[in-house]
């Protein structure tokens, strides 16, 4: 069964554009020039129940835009959009009733008042029983180590502390949806780590459909089998992480280490050198040619230790943002 | 599972509660905003003693029978009906502009309760009810010797009474509207700041006797402030029917006024909801 599905789905921005000096300005008030900006550029995508799935892409991309059109809190251009068979910008109540949205650069809690004070008001707003919600708090709590800071008002809590008391805010009321945007933005490697862990563990017991959106590698490996790669309002990649270096990595790193002076002068004809510490050298090598490279090489010379590896992942990703900017920009 | 409705009620308690936690953490600041409230209020009283000291005994439009203690029963009025704008709505309409400027308002989409009601009511501030106790003061002395006077006493029944705190009520709504509807345009205009501003020169034609505009160019404003935008009968309709300056009433303000008042305090509000949503359509969030 989908839960989300995405046809389709656009959004653009009208922006004003400020004109310089005064003059101008002033003429800006009677006949307004803008720009659109292509924010979301027809998205096709479909969740099924239960997947945790990684939108992965570059500063303006569109992945918060995405995540705010399917919370509801903007209306799309063109396209259409259901989630748990909801319009979400008709923001029915039953709706909101089962999803949450989070967003790592924005706070919904009260500034001044413990978090506790919040998530009271959070139960009557979502009609949560008392018994449910003890129960519902305290597993939270207790799964992000944070029980004893319920009662500290928020504005002296940690960046990271802050993150864990919003997070147990949007999930008290059990939401079968959930889009997280972002929710290890600017913390330290440990908290990072640690609402890595959480959310891992969460999605396990409850099966959750979560979206995330992230530029950190780290969470997407620690979280999701599902990456969706967006760049410039498109899904350039959606499939397994590991399916992203087979399409669009064409090499393979080759590292040969040559048995005492015997490492020949010229290796170019095999591939890209990349490193050369004798008697080790490491090449770039096409992917459709490893084979044969690596055989010829290892019957004309004395190698003693081969090893075949896949870029780094993060590597190749960037290539792809690159690339993605470059033939936007052709 | 049924479709549980949050009660509207519980929630404006907790948000109620919350906001005074809040305060009461801040007590030094709470107690400034009352003294300074109570100062201002005071210093109103003050200025309208000179007045009618001036006026010495006639009253503050010619024939219209707002003499002192007449005009005193008006004044706590004004006094009871900003106060109670001032702590129930203004810190919300002024939080739902700045909502929209930082794009902060996407969380108030993500809840199941009217969005309209959790915007309108998700603060209070508690100090601004200090000048609502000035308030029924002043209006306690001023109805007191009003049905103690030796010449023309006023007679008071529970009637009047009741009728005078629904037509405050209708009153809080008329100026609750206005001001929705002014934050709301702050979602197309991108900001907004003479709002509050606008609020003020509005609302001050609201704070005198309406028969102070029955003199020649002064109808047009009283037709303005009382049919295009009804700012004049908030304090009016109430004021009068408590203290009611003209004993026995003349025909003009009394009857078709107060029914013009219900029809109003309708129109206002219906209209502020069209306004809100209207606007709520039209949100585009912000680029964080
Ligand atoms: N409220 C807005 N008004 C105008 N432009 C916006 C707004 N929100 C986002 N944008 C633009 O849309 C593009 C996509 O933004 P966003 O979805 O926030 O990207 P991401 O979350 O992937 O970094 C960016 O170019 C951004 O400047
Ligand atoms: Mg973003």
């Amino acid at each position: 069964m989908n839960v989300i599905e995405l046809k389709q789905l656009t959004k653009t921005y009208r922006v004003y554009q400020k004109k310089e000096g005064l003059l101008a300005s002033l003429g800006g008030l009677f006949q307004r020039e803008y720009r659109d900006v292509n924010a979301v550029r027809g998205i096709d995508l479909t969740v099924a129940k239960g997947e945790f799935v990684a939108f992965l892409g570059p500063n303006g991309a569109g992945k918060t835009t995405t995540l705010k059109l399917l919370s509801g809190v903007i209306n799309p251009t063109s396209g259409t959009a259901q989630v748990l068979g909801y319009v979400p910008w008709e923001r029915k109540n039953a709706y909101r009733r089962r999803f949450a949205l989070v967003m790592g650069q924005k706070n919904q809690l009260w500034w001044d008042l413990p978090a506790n004070e919040s998530y009271r008001l959070h139960q009557q707003i979502y009609r949560i029983e008392p018994a449910e919600f003890t129960r519902t708090l305290d597993e939270l709590t207790g799964l992000l180590g944070v029980r004893e800071l319920l009662r500290q008002p928020v504005r002296e809590l940690s960046l990271g502390e802050r993150m864990k008391m919003e997070l147990i805010a949007a999930l008290l009321h059990s939401p079968e949806v959930l889009f997280l945007d972002e929710p290890t933005i600017g913390l330290d490697v440990i908290a990072q780590h640690n609402v890595r862990q959480f959310l891992k563990q969460y999605q396990l017991e409850r099966q959750t459909t979560i979206l995330l959106t992230s530029h950190y590698m780290k969470d997407v490996a620690a979280l999701c089998e599902r990456v969706v790669v967006i760049a410039h309002g498109q899904i350039e990649y959606d499939g397994s992480l590991a399916g992203i270096l087979d399409r669009f990595s064409g090499h393979k790193i080759v590292t040969l280490a040559f048995t005492e002076n015997q490492m020949p002068p010229d290796l170019t004809p095999f591939g890209e050198i990349l490193e050369v510490l004798p008697p080790k050298v490491k090449l770039r090598i096409d992917r459709n040619v490893v084979a044969e490279k690596l055989a010829s090489l290892l019957s004309q010379h004395s190698v003693e230790d081969v090893s075949v590896e896949e870029p780094p992942l993060e590597e190749v990703i960037a290539d792809v943002f690159s690339r993605a900017t470059r033939s936007k920009e052709a | 599972m049924s479709e549980q409705q949050p009660v509207l009620v519980r929630v404006f308690l907790t948000f109620a509660r919350n906001s005074l936690v809040r305060e009461m953490t801040f007590r030094t600041n709470f107690f400034i905003q009352c003294v300074s409230a109570i100062s201002w209020t005071l210093m109103n009283l003050g200025f309208y003693l000179i007045i009618f000291h001036h006026l010495n005994r006639k009253p503050l439009a010619d024939g219209s029978g707002w003499q002192q203690n007449e005009f005193f029963v008006f004044l706590a009025t004004t006094w009871i009906v900003f106060s109670i704008v001032q702590a129930f709505f203004m810190p919300n309409v002024q939080e739902f502009s700045e909502l929209i400027r930082t794009g902060n308002l996407d969380f108030v989409f993500l809840k199941p309760i009217d969005t309209q009601f959790l915007i309108s009511f998700a603060k209070v501030d508690w100090s601004a009810l200090a000048n609502f106790v000035m308030g029924i003061l002043l209006l306690t002395v001023g109805v007191w010797r009003l049905t103690t006077q030796s010449n023309n006493p006023l007679s008071l029944n529970l009637a009047n009474v009741l009728l005078y705190w629904f037509y405050v009520a209708c009153g809080v709504t008329i100026l609750y509207s206005l001001m929705i509807s002014l934050a709301a345009t702050s979602i197309w205009l991108g900001r907004n700041q003479s709002l509050y501003d606008f609020w003020f020169y509005i609302t001050n034609f609201s704070r005198y006797p309406m028969e102070i505009y029955a003199r020649s160019w002064g109808w047009s404003l009283w037709g303005l402030f009382t049919f295009v935008i009804p700012i004049l009968i908030v304090i009016n309709v109430p004021a009068r029917i408590l203290a009611r300056p003209l004993r026995p009433e003349g025909p003009w303000l009394g009857l078709p006024l107060s029914g013009f008042a219900i029809l109003a305090t309708l129109v206002c509000l219906v209209i502020s909801r069209r306004v809100f949503s209207l606007a709520l359509q039209s949100y585009r969030s912000a680029s964080s």
